[in-house]
């Protein structure tokens, strides 16, 4: 038996179904909670209102991913099309004028460069990939990709407290409820 | 807030807009229809002359502008009854009754049936016309006419002989009218008869999704070969695979723009709020934002082969329209058609907001004007001109007029059609058995 103290995670509860979860969310977040996160087998439509998630700052990076892409593409086909080496194409002039002939490249690098800050900004927003979740130390946890529906809060929310959080989780209807330590 | 609309907040009879709140605006709108399309008619069948050239061009324009969006109104009618759509229930018989139109408008396009306004428009007809009278043997037919003749353009003429002769392009007009008009016709019907039937269930839905799914290609054949004739066909000589998307795009995004227009408008006026909400506006701005990038894509992707292969005998449309002061209405298209809708409809919590739609959507359809301008009236100077005393030119400088008199006409006549279909019927299907599932929609 290991002596070492086991930092707390937070509590973790089981709810019935969807719609449940979606009520029991509604109640956490309107006591407060910040550092909590429902956990289910599906997207649930609406959950993101009844947690009271703020917008996500993705639709920012990918704009401004598009908009580097739609100068890179400019400048790089200008540069290499225009300046470095006129390439005269059906008569077309070797000016500004030709942007036409960029418009592919710039809606592709465009394109491209969106997906990737889309890929990486929301890999980075989530802290993925990550080797392990403190989560996963509990054993019931692994229904969730099945048919569990859980919510957990976590010890390092300001209004997290041993007894008092337990509580509500038990008066929004959660069943199961466990506090998961760290395996570490 | 959500979750909050159950069968307890949809009226039994269903809402209905009544006809004494828009009854001043029906009388007004079919008077000025009624009145300026007989009088148009009779200017078109017997005047002469360049004016009448010139305002043949501006009533095609009007009534195939108006037409563009009656498809657009069948189109997203068919689609969400194909797609087994759920989100759109409660604005489903909005877009029955703009498409509902449809067949009402043919009363608009009777003068593309006159010859003496055909001369004006289509040169290929009367190209035809002249070769049969002309034809040394009146018996033998107008491949023969033309064979015969052997003029610049004959043999150009007879190739494309199997579709555009006189006898198909009016056998089609008809069959235009009567398919696509037979399909919207029977889905709003089978849409309607929802409203009042004692035991609503899904039988007319799955009946209705059926009936789209072959529906949907009526639609395709109609509004590409409409196009084509009406449109395209002013110049015999250019074509282009394109066409028919590109006025599909713009078709599609500006009857999504009044079908927002009417939504909040009868909200404003107390309809609809049960069960039209602003994630409602969400959907269909996001509808709007994709075809504005949609439309730049395909009108782009027209533009981009013929720039680039710069073959003479194809370039002739963009030539006319990207020379001179065409050419800046070119550059608007570009920047007010696609540029400032596309940043301007990015926004999630804009598309939420009830009169920023309005406006987007009131804006949208002035570029569409613009888009349906730039297709039909830079054909009008080269081939009045050539008509009246063969010298082409490039503007009559009173035909903006003309198009603005025709475009209130017809869209006079759109209105009143739009609020006959409007006040005979049910706002929203309110038997439906999605209507809830729409009007608690959440995305």
């Amino acid at each position: 038996m290991s002596t070492t103290v086991k930092r707390v995670y937070g509590y973790l509860a089981e709810f019935e179904s969807a719609s449940k979860l979606y009520k029991a969310a509604e109640k956490v977040r309107d006591a407060g909670f910040e550092k909590w996160d429902c956990y289910s087998p599906y997207p649930i439509h609406g959950l993101d209102n009844a947690m009271g998630i703020k917008r996500s700052i993705l639709p920012y990076m990918v704009f401004f991913g598009g908009l580097t892409g739609f100068f890179t593409a400019l400048a790089l086909a200008y540069i290499t099309q225009v300046s470095i080496y006129p390439t005269v194409v059906q008569g077309k002039p070797a000016n500004i004028f030709t942007v036409p002939a960029f418009f592919p490249i710039m809606f592709e690098l465009t394109v491209l460069f969106s997906g990737f800050t889309t890929l990486f900004g929301l890999l980075g927003l989530m802290q993925l990939p990550r080797y392990n979740h403190p989560l996963f130390a509990s054993k019931q946890f692994a229904r969730v990709t099945d048919d569990g529906f859980f919510i957990a809060i976590e010890a390092r929310d300001p209004k997290f407290s041993a007894e008092s959080t337990k509580q509500l989780l038990a008066d929004i209807g959660g069943a199961n409820i466990e506090l998961v330590e760290d395996e570490n | 807030m959500a979750h909050a609309v159950t069968s307890k907040d949809i009226p039994v009879k269903g809402e209905h807009l009544p006809k004494s709140k828009v009854n001043g605006l029906m009388m007004v709108c079919g008077g000025i229809a009624a009145i300026g399309t007989i009088a148009s008619f009779i200017y078109l069948a017997f005047a002469q002359g360049e004016v009448k050239g010139t305002y043949a061009f501006s009533w095609l324009f009007a009534t195939f502008y108006f037409f563009t969006i009656a498809m657009g109104g069948c189109f997203w009618t068919l689609l969400h009854n194909v797609s087994n759509s759920g989100w759109g229930t409660s604005v489903r018989r909005l877009m029955e009754n703009v498409g509902f139109v449809f067949p009402f408008l043919f009363v608009f396009a009777i003068p593309l049936l006159f010859p003496s306004v055909q001369t004006f428009l289509y040169e290929w007809m009367t190209e035809h016309r002249t070769a049969l009278q002309e034809a040394p043997d009146k018996g033998a037919g107008i491949e023969a006419a033309l064979d015969a003749r052997g003029g610049q353009h004959d043999g150009l003429l007879i190739a494309k002989l199997w579709y555009l002769n006189l006898g198909f392009w009016h056998l089609r007009f008809v069959l235009f009218a009567l398919g696509l008009g037979f399909v919207i016709w029977k889905l709003r019907k089978l849409s309607v008869d929802q409203d009042t039937c004692g035991a609503p269930g899904t039988e007319r839905l799955f009946k209705a999704r059926a009936m789209s799914s072959w529906g949907i290609a009526v639609f395709a054949v109609t509004l590409t070969f409409l196009a084509v004739d009406w449109v395209m066909g002013l110049d015999y000589t250019w074509f282009s695979t394109m066409w028919g998307v590109y006025v599909f795009a713009g078709s599609a995004l500006n009857s999504m723009a009044i079908i927002i227009i009417t939504s909040i408008l009868l909200r404003k006026a107390g309809f609809l709020k049960k069960v039209v909400t602003p994630e409602h506006d969400h959907l269909m701005g996001k509808l709007t934002f994709a075809f504005t990038v949609f439309w730049a894509y395909i009108s782009f992707s027209q533009f981009f082969l013929y720039w680039y292969a710069n073959v003479t005998e194809e370039t002739r449309y963009f030539i006319l329209r990207n020379t001179e002061n065409w050419n800046l209405l070119s550059y608007i298209l570009v920047f007010g058609h696609f540029g400032a809708p596309f940043l301007l409809l990015i926004r999630q919590d804009l598309k939420k907001n009830a009169n920023y739609m309005l406006f987007m959507a009131g804006y949208l359809l002035v570029m569409h004007f613009l888009d349906v301008y730039h297709m039909i009236i830079p054909e009008r100077g080269p081939s009045v001109g050539n008509v009246v005393d063969h010298d082409p030119k490039l503007w009559i400088d009173y035909g903006p007029a003309l198009d603005i008199l025709a475009f209130i006409i017809v869209g006079c006549g759109f209105v009143f059609f739009y609020l006959r279909n409007l006040t005979s019927v049910a706002l929203y299907p309110h038997r439906d058995p999605r209507i809830l599932e729409s009007a608690n929609v959440n995305n």
